[in-house]
């Protein structure tokens, strides 16, 4: 369960990315952030996996409040959580098993664990032929693949994806969200922040709006189809 | 720290120097300068104090004789000095004597001796005193009775007066040491935190995608302390091999004694404490250079 109580982030007296946020997420559920860019989407999954302290207000993550964690604490939460980011964040100098398999490494699972679980991982996702490949020489949905892969190392109780459509053709976006349905049938939570409200409801999924900063809409797939 | 996790501070640390090959190399070259400048302080500091503690064990007068004496009247002070009750035992070297002595002393260099006469030294006394009375007043005492009293004698010298004056040589040198050595260990470490620096910058997107996926800070900033010490100890250990190779040098071009020197030994390299201090000196500087300019850094990046 993830739970947002009255959370601002404010960066100066003028500009405030996220306004008095009261939300909460169950266990399992596959959740869009939507809205322009600016709305406060990425500042929102930013304060989640706490690479940002909100200014105001507590931000829960199973049972934990993470705006109180210490430096041990946010890498153990960053442990618990997998990231998946428009613009992936490899080192393009490792292999995409190496990239995979650095997200267990650095908890201490021993070598050939991680690199066994990458590849398993890798195979799972229909990359076994790519696992030795440097990132720069993957396309667009491999890397796309090889984030998610990575993102699923540790068995995250979070996964928080950030526009992972973005640079997507429409084919592989649709593959992309096949992806994280599988992987949200594992009981992982999954977290979307994109501006393609197409793709959230071709998905039925349940949609937080936010715009200037606030939270505008919060609709559940039922009432989705309603309002559709 | 897990086995994984020390393999991966140990692939980092191989892959960021050898990356920055030779920004490491000059550093620990620089570092190395700055440590053999120290250590050759140290050097000079160690064998004057041995050379000084030898002197000091030995506490030998030598009297120089006129060049007018008889055999008879050099027998007669002979006998007469050794009667004194502080004295041990009395040595005669003679002209010919001390011109082979010295000779000797000379080895390979004692070709500048070709020209003089052999009979250009004085002959003199060794006087050697009593352990009992081994101690800087007694023996002055006891030299300043000689000059006063003795008339065949020319000049009398006692080693407590070098040591005197040299103990206030080993005293700068000790001061020298240090206040040289913490001007050198001050830019040393900034060097240390600027090659860390230019390090730490280079890995920079390295650093955000461990933060991303959980890495603690300690997994984070290990490798580059480690970076810092080995560029530290490597440095060190070249200055330390230099100063080797300085006292080879110097053994070859000093003769075993010269003058004053006497019988006292070649020069020595400095002691095992001394070289673990350098070492440790090296390694501690290239280590805390590193956890400085981590400081430095990951508190910009936090902001």
């Amino acid at each position: 369960m993830i739970q947002l109580f009255h959370v601002s982030k404010i960066y100066s007296p003028n500009t405030a990315a996220l306004k008095d946020i009261n939300l909460q997420i169950a266990k399992g559920e596959l959740v869009f952030l939507a809205g322009p860019s600016g709305a406060g989407k990425t500042t929102l999954l930013k304060l989640l996996f706490r690479e940002e302290e909100p200014s105001e207000g507590q931000i829960i993550i199973h049972g934990k409040d993470v705006t109180k964690l210490n430096s041990r604490g946010v890498a153990r939460l960053r442990q618990q959580i997998g990231l998946v980011f428009q613009e992936f964040k490899f080192l393009p100098h490792m292999t995409a098993l190496d990239n995979v398999a650095l997200a267990a490494l650095v908890t201490g699972v021993p070598r050939r664990e991680s690199y066994s679980k990458a590849y398993h991982l890798l195979h799972e996702l229909g990359l076994q032929e790519k696992y030795d490949a440097k990132p720069p020489a993957l396309s667009g949905g491999e890397q796309q693949r090889v984030a998610i892969a990575r993102a699923l190392m540790n068995d995250p109780m979070v996964v928080l994806a950030d526009e992972p459509t973005g640079n997507l053709d429409a084919n592989l976006a649709d593959e992309t969200m096949r992806l994280f349905r599988k992987i949200r049938k594992r009981g992982t939570t999954i977290i979307i922040a994109s501006h393609d409200l197409d793709l959230s409801q071709r998905y039925g999924t349940r949609v937080i709006s936010l715009q200037e900063g606030y939270l505008v809409d919060d609709l559940s797939p039922l009432e989705e189809d309603r309002a559709g | 720290m897990k086995g994984s996790q020390l393999g991966l501070v140990g692939r980092r640390v191989c892959s960021s120097l050898w990356a920055r090959l030779w920004t490491h190399v000059l550093t620990a070259g620089t570092m190395a300068i700055a440590l053999f400048v120290f250590g050759a302080l140290m050097l000079a500091q160690e064998n004057l104090q041995n050379l000084l503690t030898g002197w000091g064990d030995q506490i030998q007068i030598n009297a120089y004789l006129d060049k007018g004496l008889g055999a008879e009247e050099v027998s007669l002070l002979r006998d007469k000095i050794r009667s004194f009750p502080e004295v041990e035992r009395v040595r005669h070297i003679s002209r010919e004597q001390a011109w082979k002595d010295f000779r000797v002393a000379l080895g390979a260099h004692s070709n500048v001796l070709e020209g003089l006469p052999e009979d250009v030294l004085p002959a003199s006394f060794e006087i050697f005193v009593k352990p009992a009375y081994r101690d800087g007043p007694i023996v002055e005492a006891l030299a300043n009775r000689l000059r006063k009293e003795e008339k065949g004698l020319t000049t009398v010298e006692y080693p407590q007066e070098w040591v005197d004056r040299l103990s206030l040589v080993v005293l700068a040198l000790q001061w020298a040491k240090w206040v040289l050595g913490g001007i050198l260990f001050i830019a040393i470490f900034f060097i240390v935190r600027s090659t860390v620096g230019l390090a730490i910058l280079a890995q920079k997107d390295e650093i955000e995608v461990m933060q991303l996926v959980g890495a603690t800070e300690e997994l984070i900033q290990a490798p580059f302390v480690v970076e810092g010490l080995i560029q530290g100890f490597i440095g060190a250990g070249l200055s330390v091999l230099g100063l080797w190779f300085l006292v080879l040098f110097l053994r070859d071009q000093i003769p075993t004694s010269i003058g004053f020197f006497g019988s006292l030994g070649q020069l020595q390299f400095i002691d095992w404490r001394s070289i673990a201090l350098i070492l440790a000196i090296g390694s501690l500087l290239g280590a805390s250079g590193s956890v400085f300019s981590l400081r430095r850094f990951m508190k910009r990046w936090k902001g």
